[in-house]
């Protein structure tokens, strides 16, 4: 009489009605997870009636409302006050930055195929679906926003932006190893001139674009001096003998290696500042920006400009000499112990005061760029502070001891390990920035969240309550936006092995 | 003999070359704590001294005084020639020539064994890439774990991160290697590897001095043994010495209870 399982055969492999890889079939599924037992049943049942509730609300929202405001302002929406004729300039600089981040997304794509490759890790392959999952709400957000258009063109605008993206990543994932790094300064350059394109930035955007070009004709010079020979020491093909002189001169050939890319690039720097400065670009300065386009690009500005300045007032303040850590400490506690709100203003009375006349009082997008970016280096020093207290001292003494640098230490051994560390409180702050860019409109600008008051206020639409549909409109815009970084977030803490290894 | 004898000198070098290493009344102060007073002791070249001690004692405040991670309070330390000070050029002429290896490993976590083994030379020797991944090849072969370059320090065992950790060493082509207890932190099985690459790098030649109570090591390799006991140098001598007759009470006390 045998009763229980076979003798023979062990417990745990003793056949079970339910295979090990069963997939369960959704009313499984929903058996198993929301009725399992009597209280989450009516936890199901309660939560089920209250979603189904707001399903309905919304919907006859959704069908009853009238979108006219929304369809009447979409261009206050996206671009603030900015001059409806010059639209073509806004457009213009869109397509160059999306042509370029394509481009240089396709760079980055593929050289870091190459490293896996080198190293041997798993390498991914590149894949458009994968590309829409990860930024289908911004794709979406971009389609919803443009049916409200009237006119066919932002249509067809979409579609070209689309397009330029795929096709300058699909350039740029072609590009040869050796272009490389030439490539992402290219599209770094490009995304810089877009804002040149756009708002004349003038002064400031030709500074910066020459400035980068002057660079990069100083490397490259270099570069081509230390290929052939030039400066390091080493032998001269006969047949590279322009540099003859060098050749009797070691020293002097070394310096003159030097120089020549020094003056090689200043000089390129210098043209390209002038010409650029001559592109006469008046009568619509970046003052008039505003809606998302404004919203979008002083966030852009408060994460890339903050970042650098945040990661060099945490390492302040960690320095022994005393001047530079108070500096750092005043500077950090002061910017996060008063509210952005009264930053803003104080930017808006005292920062005119403490310009120098000769530079000009400089217009309210300047000063708020200047006052957002210090905040969120305030907050983003904090942050990596913390990064960087949690990287073991012994990380930095096997450095010491291997005889490196305080600067090299800092950079290849404690930085990449603090931040890697603090990704997520970095994201979170980014986001919080992107929100927070919505007080902006105290001193005077039209960001995103303000268009919709303006909306409200024009006569056909005064006190009939459509921020009802001009507020949901304009949160999903900023949802979109955060949601895309946040999942962006967890991808690089999880491809970096945050909490892993 | 009594126990109150101290500051044994051990500037004798026993048998081998010229000096490298040259500590002469060395003090490290804590605060008010002394953890070293006056130490006297030289190295000389392709010499192995070990250094034993109770915990406490002061063992790796020496070794790290030796490449700066401790600055000394008093006295003078030569390393090949050069005296250490506060001028950063001398500190890291110094670390230049001295390899170190911690008993906690500390290998670089973000970056792969390759990456960790080419760093100094590629950064502080400006080696070119491809000689000094040529040369880190050769040194994972020495401590024999070639086929683990592409993993990263958490895909390894103990003993393989700290045979790493002393392939990265190498890679600077240090004149003196520096180990502070190097195999405390592994499991038994593990402490072999880690050992015979000691060895083999004591028979090719290699100035170091070993923070370590492996008395089997110390008895095969080291020219010298120096006790230590509360920051002071209190018995010097040949491994035999050490375990046939030591003479300081404090010693003997000592070696009863690791042997
Ligand atoms: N950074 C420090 N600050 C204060 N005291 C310290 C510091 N480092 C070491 N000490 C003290 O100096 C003494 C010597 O320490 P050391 O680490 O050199 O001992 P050790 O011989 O290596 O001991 P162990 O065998 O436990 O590693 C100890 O009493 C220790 O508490
Ligand atoms: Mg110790």
């Amino acid at each position: 009489m045998e009763i229980g399982h076979h003798p023979g055969i062990p417990y745990h492999e003793a056949p079970s009605d339910l295979p090990p890889d069963h997939r369960l079939s959704p009313g499984e599924w929903v058996r198993q997870n929301l009725f399992n037992n009597w209280y989450n049943s009516l936890i199901s049942v309660v939560m089920g009636l209250g979603l189904a509730f707001a399903l309905v609300q919304t919907l006859d929202w959704a069908l009853t409302s009238d979108f006219l405001i929304i369809r009447r302002n979409l261009a206050l929406f996206m671009v603030g006050q900015f001059p409806r004729d010059e639209l073509w300039r806004v457009w213009a600089s869109l397509y160059l930055l999306v042509g370029a981040s394509g481009f240089g997304s396709g760079v980055l794509f593929r050289s870091e195929q190459a490293d896996a490759e080198e190293k041997g890790l798993p390498v991914e392959t590149h894949s458009w679906s994968e590309m829409l999952r990860r930024f289908w709400a911004i794709v979406a957000i971009s389609i919803f926003f443009v049916s409200f258009a009237r006119t066919l063109l932002p249509y067809l605008g979409l579609v070209v932006g689309f397009g330029l993206f795929v096709v300058g990543r699909e350039l740029g994932r072609r590009l040869s190893p050796a272009l490389r790094t030439r490539g992402l300064f290219l599209s770094g350059l490009a995304g810089l001139a877009s804002l040149l394109v756009l708002a004349g930035t003038g002064g400031l955007g030709a500074l910066a674009v020459g400035g980068l070009l002057g660079v990069w004709t100083l490397s490259e010079v270099r570069n081509y001096a230390e290929q052939h020979g030039v400066g390091s020491g080493q032998p001269v093909p006969v047949s590279r003998r322009v540099w003859r002189w060098h050749i009797r001169y070691p020293f002097k050939r070394r310096v003159g290696a030097r120089l020549a890319s020094w003056v090689a690039g200043v000089v390129v720097g210098v043209i390209a500042w002038f010409v650029l400065r001559t592109v006469d670009l008046s009568g619509f300065g970046w003052d008039d920006w505003g809606g998302l386009h404004l919203t979008l690009f002083v966030t852009v500005v408060g994460i890339s400009a903050g970042f650098p300045v945040g990661v060099l007032l945490a390492l302040g303040r960690q320095s022994k000499l005393q001047v530079v850590k108070g500096i750092c400490v005043v500077f950090i506690e002061f910017s996060r112990g008063v509210p952005l709100i009264s930053l803003l203003l104080f930017s808006s009375f005292m920062l005119p005061l403490l310009f120098p006349i000769t530079f000009g009082i400089p217009g309210p997008l300047t000063r708020a760029m200047i006052v957002v970016t210090a905040f969120s280096a305030a907050y983003i020093a904090e942050i990596v502070r913390g990064g960087l207290q949690a990287v073991p001292r012994g990380q930095i003494e096997a450095a010491q001891a291997g005889g490196m640098s305080v600067a090299r230490i800092q950079r290849l051994i404690v930085l990449p390990q603090a931040l890697r560390a603090v990704i997520p409180a970095l994201v979170g702050q980014f986001i919080s920035l992107l929100k927070d860019t919505s007080l902006l409109s105290i001193i005077g600008l039209l960001e995103f969240l303000q268009t919709s008051d303006v909306a409200n206020a024009q006569t056909e639409f005064l006190g009939q309550g459509l921020v009802a549909v001009t507020y949901p409109f304009v949160a999903l815009g900023y949802w979109a936006f955060a949601y895309t970084m946040s999942k962006e977030s967890r991808r690089v803490e999880e491809r970096l092995g945050v909490g892993v290894r | 003999m009594s126990d109150t004898v101290v500051n044994a000198d051990a500037t004798e070098i026993l048998g081998k070359g010229d000096t490298i290493i040259s500590l002469r009344g060395v003090d490290k102060f804590f605060g008010d704590f002394q953890a070293l007073s006056n130490i006297n002791m030289s190295v000389g070249e392709q010499e192995v001294v070990v250094v034993i001690g109770p915990s406490g004692s002061g063992k790796s405040t020496l070794i790290r005084c030796i490449n700066r991670l401790e600055r000394h309070d008093r006295g003078s330390i030569v390393v090949d020639g050069v005296e250490l000070s506060d001028d950063i050029r001398a500190i890291q002429g110094i670390r230049r020539e001295t390899g170190m290896v911690f008993q906690s490993f500390n290998l670089f976590p973000h970056l792969s064994v390759m990456d960790n083994i080419t760093l100094a030379p590629r950064n502080v020797r400006n080696m070119p890439k491809a000689e000094a991944e040529a040369t880190a090849m050769e040194l994972l072969e020495r401590v024999k774990i070639p086929d683990q370059v592409r993993k990263y320090p958490g895909q390894l065992s103990g003993g393989q991160q700290q045979r790493v950790a002393i392939a990265r060493s190498l890679a600077m082509k240090p004149k003196v290697m520096l180990f502070d207890e190097p195999t405390s932190a592994l499991d038994p099985e593990m402490i072999k590897e880690v050992l015979d690459t000691m060895k083999d790098l004591a028979t090719e030649g290699m100035t170091m001095i070993c923070v370590t109570h492996e008395m089997g090591f110390a008895r095969e390799v080291a020219d010298r043994v120096v006790f230590m006991a509360d920051g002071e140098i209190v018995e010097v001598g040949p491994p035999e010495h050490f375990f046939t007759n030591p003479t300081e009470e404090r010693t003997k006390l000592f070696l009863s209870q690791i042997l």
